[in-house]
């Protein structure tokens, strides 16, 4: 299964030479924030919590591993002799936080310590043998492909928070993105609900037929985070048999990939949905979320009532009471009544924020749907939640 | 390094090699047999035959070269007890927060994870069944295979029966082995997920051949007792501290003759002060064992199968105390051992529970 580009492109420069470099505190300390979400805190398998630090050509490598996830990221510093060395992440993190601004030498010692100096602090670390770092393999540039970050960025927001918790159901742990010649969507679910979004704006080339990628939760939560603390126009996106590649600027995401297939979700999505109306978001989100303090607990189950010329949101519960909030709609067709899990609903809503979101639904047995109304941006977007019975 | 370096259980091992090489190896295996067969020994030799990056046939069966990189890798979890102990003293350098939730993880190669049973309960706890499942769907990447090896049965129930699901319908790709001194332990329900090889007890004179040439310092008779004593596992014959256990079954015997004759009990405390200092618990444990070895021997004087004893460097002494007890008492000693092992989990004053075990075989 090890394919020749998942072998390590090991930085060469160095290797028996003591790595001796300076850098300012400033890029350091980017670059150290940027590789936080992948640092493992919870393990037992001490390499994890270091660094692999790089030096060669001007450029300073900073690895963090957490062996499914790794980012590798660089940056400017004055190698005065090239190396590689490993350093205690978080120690390092907190340390050079507290440090003033300016430059910071690190150089490395006997025995793996290294020794950190900036003005008049100085400091010795221990870390561990290069040799242990686990091979963490560099991007391959023969398989990429350029995604806009921006719009990468909104299909993860509106998508990532519905995909499974669920240890069991290990194909919906991810988000799963579709590329084609002419658009790209993704699409999460845990079996309740599902957020499906589609960008038609953009054109996709080297894509024939379609390109289907299931990306963990970690590395969405992770890319996400690293899109927005970055301001590139693309970035560049590549997979082979086991791993995905993400190139944003000078950072390379790498995400072991997830077994399995995802569900068929085309066939969930709704049809035939013959009531619709179409209201205001925030009219509709504040009175889920006043409604959903009297809904029972541990379901957050409300009703959603839908007749002439008004919507009405209700709930009750044994515990805390009942509650009811209607709005003024422009509806003229047959009354139905719907229970959904108010946190299902209040999630879509969230991340849609403003603007007229429209429902459609059919009966008290079947899904319904939410879309925002006015997207001008090429993107549809719909959000699919299951019925309660209540 | 190869499977040639194995030693005993041929057939076992046979097996196990010419279901890897059809393609046929179980997705869950238990691997039992007592303490020193070799479990863990032969679970690290399956893992690196899976991933050996240059695998060799040798007679027909599958083999690994021991030297590249995965091969390598793997082989830093030999020595499990370091590996710990690493692990250990990292999650002690935690923070309070992060420590509790922290499991025991040893992962030398990132597709190969070794679960050891978490302290200090020392049992595989939910956490760690947790971590599996959450990493056991990810493609392997640095190797063919991704696995899995427990190196105890000691579950917490609910870390049973979370690996339930995983263990019944693993990815194709992942193997996970469990190793058992007494797969008993394990629920009904994880043994009829897997297939169970027992390693089982080597010949005394196999053992006492090994022995020949991994502990040359030993005398014959001295080889020959340990061959007796470590009951047919070579890894605990090889690694056997005859010292200490002579130390351990010197006490055990006082133990033993103290509640026989009842003359003075002045040797009986001092002996047992001794174990109720810190370090008194491993004490307390090696001679609980040698206590009970020493009551097997008993039985089998007492039941005229002399040939079966352990500890023949001290057979006059064993016969001469097996004329003066019964099997009634031998069952009530037994009793008694029990008695101190579970009240040394809560904690009971070592030295004063040893002195009331034997204060009640008295006659």
């Amino acid at each position: 299964m090890a394919t020749s580009v998942s072998t390590a492109p090991d930085t060469k420069a160095g290797q028996g030479t003591a790595m001796e470099i300076s850098v300012s505190k400033f890029d350091l300390l980017k670059e150290l924030t940027a590789t936080q979400g992948v640092v493992e805190r919870k393990t037992t398998i001490p390499i994890l919590s270091n660094f692999l630090f790089e030096a060669a050509d001007g450029l300073l490598t900073i690895t963090a591993t957490d062996l499914d996830l790794s980012l590798r990221t660089s940056c400017q510093a004055k190698v005065k002799k090239e190396g590689a060395c490993t350093i205690p992440a978080r120690k390092l993190y907190d340390y050079v936080k507290l440090l003033p601004d300016g430059e910071i030498s690190i150089k490395q010692m006997e025995n793996h310590w290294v020794q950190i100096r900036s003005g008049r602090s100085n400091t010795k670390m221990v870390g561990m043998a290069r040799a242990n770092f686990p091979a963490v393999p560099g991007f391959p540039d023969s398989l990429g492909l350029k995604l806009p970050a921006s719009v990468l960025k909104n299909l993860i927001a509106k998508t990532i928070f519905a995909i499974s918790n669920e240890e069991s159901r290990y194909t919906l742990n991810g988000a799963l993105m579709v590329l084609k010649a002419e658009s790209i969507t993704m699409v999460a679910t845990d079996g309740h609900r599902l957020a499906h979004i589609e960008n038609t704006a953009q054109k996709f080339t080297g894509i024939s037929g379609e390109m289907r990628t299931l990306i963990p939760r970690k590395a969405m939560a992770e890319l996400s985070a690293l899109l927005n603390t970055s301001d590139v126009e693309n970035i560049d996106f590549a997979k082979d048999d086991a791993q995905l590649y993400f190139r944003i600027g000078p950072r390379v995401l790498t995400s072991r990939q997830l077994t399995g297939q995802f569900p068929n979700y085309e066939a969930v999505l709704p049809r035939d949905t013959n009531k619709s109306v179409s209201l205001r978001s925030e009219d509709l989100n504040g009175a889920i979320l006043r409604v959903s303090q009297f809904a029972d607990e541990r379901s957050g189950a409300i009703r959603v009532k839908l007749e002439k010329g008004e919507l009405r949101v209700s709930s009750s519960s044994t515990d805390s009471g009942e509650s009811e909030d209607s709005i003024e709609i422009g509806y003229d067709g047959d009354p139905v009544t719907i229970g959904f899990n108010s946190h299902y609903l209040l999630d879509f809503l969230k991340v849609v924020n403003t603007g007229n979101v429209r429902l459609e639904f059919k009966d008290a047995q079947s899904a319904g749907q939410m879309r925002p109304e006015d997207s001008d941006d090429g993107t549809k977007y719909r959000y699919i939640v299951m019925p309660m019975r209540i | 390094m190869s499977f040639s370096e194995f030693h005993g259980n041929e057939h076992t091992v046979m097996r196990l090699r010419e279901m890897l090489i059809r393609d046929r190896f179980p997705h869950a295996v238990i691997l039992a047999g007592p303490e020193g067969a070799g479990k863990y020994t032969l679970a690290l030799m399956l893992a690196r035959t899976m991933n050996c990056l240059e695998p060799k046939v040798v007679d027909g069966l599958p083999d690994y070269c021991g030297h590249c990189s995965n091969c390598a890798r793997i082989a830093e979890a030999g020595d499990l007890d370091a590996r710990f102990a690493e692990a250990v003293e990292a999650r002690e350098g935690l923070k309070e927060t992060d420590k509790k939730e922290t499991r025991i993880l040893i992962q030398t190669h990132p597709e190969v994870m070794v679960v050891p049973p978490d302290p200090p309960q020392m049992l595989i706890k939910i956490g760690q069944v947790r971590r599996v499942i959450e990493t056991v769907y990810y493609k392997p990447a640095d190797a063919r295979r991704r696995v899995y090896i427990f190196t105890a049965a000691k579950f917490m129930k609910e870390a049973a029966n979370a690996l339930l699901k995983v263990l019944e319908e693993p990815p194709d790709f992942a193997t996970l082995i469990l190793l058992a001194e007494n797969p008993g332990e394990l629920l009904a329900t994880i043994r009829s997920r897997c297939v169970t090889f027992t390693l089982g007890a080597l010949p005394l004179e196999e053992i006492e051949r090994d022995l020949a040439g991994q502990r040359k310092e030993w005398g014959v008779k001295q080889r020959q007792l340990v061959a007796r004593l470590s009951g047919g596992a070579v890894g605990k014959a090889r690694g056997f501290d005859l010292d200490a256990y002579s130390a351990a079954r010197k006490d055990a015997l006082t133990l033993l003759n103290s509640a026989v004759e009842t003359a003075d009990h002045g040797e009986l405390f001092r002996m047992t002060e001794t174990y109720r200092g810190g370090e008194g618990k491993d004490k307390t444990g090696s001679l609980l064992r040698a206590a009970y070895s020493l009551l097997e021997d008993l039985l089998f004087l007492r039941s005229n199968t002399p040939e079966l004893v352990r500890n023949t460097d001290i057979a006059a002494e064993l016969s001469r105390l097996a004329d003066t007890v019964d099997f009634e008492w031998i069952t009530r000693a037994a009793a008694g051992l029990g008695k101190v092992e579970s009240g040394m989990r809560r904690n009971l004053l070592r030295n004063v529970s040893l002195d009331a075990m034997v204060a009640t075989l008295e006659r």
